[in-house]
């Protein structure tokens, strides 16, 4: 009778374990779905949702499924905060994946260490994410540094027949930091080289007309840009009403994933076709059977034809987190930042590693030339090459 | 010294910039002027322009001409918008309280970015220059798109047919009488109803047209009606509330200002402007060519 009762009050006392074990793995996700950097933050969404809803069918990690909470953080660094605090707090999430500009990564940071949760940024590139004082055992970061899309953009235009070098970017933190590892990296490559112009538009300018003036009135030529996503329509539509491109003879190289396929679909025939340029992905790509896999899924998943581009960074980052915890064994946060040091994960564009040293995986881009193909009503890059940024992390 | 193709061409860039913004400030100005209310929401009706613009171009496809036929039907409808607005919202808020107004016009202009974010989703809208108008040409060493050319005479010539319109005609007689006094206009038989909602339709004309004009020279997003508000607001104050000659003098200023402020503070041009309405607002609140409120 003993036995019996102690085995019953053993079940009832499991009953809650058991319980637990069902309970979703809670992953909160602050993303701008609102504004122009929508336009990326939007699809990072759903290559995150489109990686939990095929774990899910698997059968989860560690026999619980995922969930994903996205929240609109506005590219607002208080917004992000805010959100991240809600979701920390209101929906007990045990992970933060997210954010997008440079101005939200570090902020939310800066919660994920209060609060002791692992924070995984798929997109923020500033330096200052996981920089030597700034990091902490929570912080991670699956995107491309401003250090690396710099220095590999130096690498390409150190080998135009050009001196005369200018830059355009937005004034704050990745338009300031990107610009800057550019050209460090350009004068100690290729010590000829003049910067004769550098030009500092606000974040989101709309008039772009009287810093081309100025920037043309110096007669470079060729000009790095680092204006992103939709600003880079607006910025290209009034560059080339100015002649800046043939004046240049299109020694220009627009970082900030100027060359990605949304661009250049949304802006047909009007897109400088000729320029350099660079993006995560491109469906076209498809270097290896993985990364045909991943499009072809993609494809289907967002019911698009040429999927985007900025899905992968969201899908990446979920993939970082889910091996951890699979290594780790656990949801506990510390454990989880433990499995995170020098994790290797084979993703859709081959197997990245986190470093140890500095939380950072060596994500690299894509790079290319944009022409006009016949296949595509739009301008793709070709050739285009995976610049691994392993050798200039440093 | 920079030479003077560059001046040249930075200050028609500048003059640019001023011809949209007189568009968009200008209906601004003729609702305050008249009906009395600060709309807020009138950056979301040239954002709509931008979008029924793009949405036209889809339809219409391309082809010499048919940029013209986009753009004034989205002018007109989003004219047709603002009457239906006005006929169903704004007619309660006449003679309110300015918070409630500020409240009620900010709110709106949530609702319809919003809205247009259901319609056209997040992604970043793009309309092709008019092939009549898309090359450029050198004048005086400086590169000048042809359509800027177009914007810079467009803008006065806006200026001076709403001019003519309210010096010269009856209709424009009974605006400005309504801006002066509603009731003795009522009473003297004139429906101010009626004229009201003419006039907000006019202004939202104006900001539509606005936005369908600026789609082919900037990326048409969500969030592009908070960005352009702010710059009319400036422009508007610095003009003088209500004034018309005012509004197209503060859009003159603030574009030249913007352009050679980033000759001389590279960094700080949004702060010349910002200087600008500040040294304004303390020598002359009314503005340029404002009146002084008794």
């Amino acid at each position: 009778m003993l036995h019996v009762l102690t085995m019953l009050l053993a079940a009832l006392l499991a009953l809650p374990l058991v319980a637990e074990a069902q309970k979703p793995i809670k992953v909160g996700m602050p993303m701008p779905l609102s504004g122009p950097p929508a336009l990326f933050g939007d699809p990072a969404t759903k290559g995150a949702q489109m990686f939990v809803d095929e774990i899910n069918a698997k059968g989860g990690v560690l026999g619980r499924k995922l969930e994903l909470l996205v929240r609109d953080s506005k590219a607002d660094a208080n917004e992000a905060v805010r959100v991240a605090r809600e979701l920390i707090l209101k929906e007990n999430v045990d992970f933060l994946v997210g954010t997008l500009t440079s101005a939200e990564g570090p902020a939310v940071s800066v919660v994920a260490k209060e609060n002791k949760i692992v924070f995984i940024a798929p997109i923020p590139k500033t330096d200052q994410l996981t920089a030597a004082d700034k990091l902490h055992p929570y912080v991670f970061r699956v995107a491309a540094t401003t250090t690396m899309e710099g220095r590999s953009a130096a690498e390409i235009v150190a080998r135009w027949p050009v001196t005369r070098v200018a830059t355009i970017s937005f004034d704050y933190a990745y338009g300031q930091d990107v610009t800057r590892a550019f050209v460090e990296h350009l004068k100690k490559i290729k010590p000829t080289v003049e910067i004769v112009d550098q030009e500092w538009p606000k974040l989101g300018e709309q008039d772009y007309n009287p810093f081309i003036n100025a920037q043309m009135a110096k007669k470079p030529e060729a000009i790095f840009s680092s204006i992103w996503g939709g600003f880079f329509v607006t910025y290209s539509k009034q560059a080339k009403a100015l002649g800046v491109f043939d004046a240049i003879r299109y020694n220009f190289i627009g970082v900030g994933e100027a060359a990605t396929p949304e661009t250049t679909k949304s802006m047909g025939a009007d897109y400088p076709v000729g320029i350099w340029g660079n993006s995560y992905d491109a469906f076209y790509w498809g270097e290896t059977p993985a990364h045909r896999d991943y499009t072809a899924r993609l494809s289907k998943y967002l019911k698009d034809e040429y999927p985007s581009s900025w899905a992968i960074q969201g899908y990446i980052g979920m993939q970082f987190l889910t091996e951890a915890i699979k290594k780790a064994g656990s949801t506990d946060s510390d454990k989880v930042s433990k499995a995170l040091l020098g994790l290797t994960v084979d993703t859709p564009v081959g197997a990245l590693t986190i470093r140890e040293k500095d939380h950072q995986a060596n994500r690299g881009q894509l790079y290319g030339k944009t022409v006009k193909d016949a296949k595509y009503p739009f301008a793709i890059m070709k050739p285009v090459t995976y610049v691994d940024p392993s050798k200039f992390m440093d | 010294m920079p030479d003077a193709s560059f001046v040249f061409a930075q200050s028609l860039s500048g003059l640019t910039a001023a011809m949209f913004l007189f568009l968009i400030a200008s209906g601004l100005s003729l609702i305050f002027g008249v009906l009395r209310v600060l709309n807020f929401a009138h950056g979301a009706f040239y954002m709509l322009g931008a979008y029924l613009a793009y949405q036209s171009m889809l339809w219409l496809g391309p082809g010499p001409g048919l940029f013209w036929i986009a753009a004034l039907g989205a002018a007109l409808g989003v004219a047709l918008l603002g009457g239906v607005v006005e006929r169903v919202l704004f007619r309660y808020l006449y003679g309110k309280e300015e918070l409630y107004q500020l409240l009620f016009t900010y709110a709106l202009g949530l609702i319809l970015s919003d809205v247009a974010k259901i319609f056209w989703g997040t992604q970043q809208k793009s309309v092709s220059r008019p092939p009549e108008l898309a090359g450029s040409f050198s004048l005086f060493g400086a590169t000048i798109p042809q359509y800027n050319l177009f914007i810079i005479v467009l803008g006065p010539s806006i200026a001076l047919a709403f001019w003519f319109v309210l010096q010269r005609t009856r209709a424009g007689r009974f605006i400005r009488a309504a801006a002066l006094d509603r009731e003795t206009l009522g009473a003297l038989g004139v429906n101010v109803d009626a004229l009201y909602t003419w006039v907000f339709m006019l202004a939202s004309f104006l900001g539509g047209l606005g936005g369908a004009l600026i789609s082919p020279m900037r990326a048409t997003t969500p969030g592009m009606d908070t960005e352009v508000i702010v710059e009319a607001f400036v422009v508007v104050v610095i003009g003088g509330l209500g004034s018309l000659w005012g509004t197209f003098l503060g859009a003159v200023v603030y574009g030249q200002v913007l352009s050679f402020g980033i000759l001389f503070f590279p960094r700080f041009s949004i702060f010349a402007v910002f200087a600008l309405m500040a040294a304004v607002l303390i020598v002359r609140p009314w503005g340029f060519l404002g009146r002084p409120l008794r």
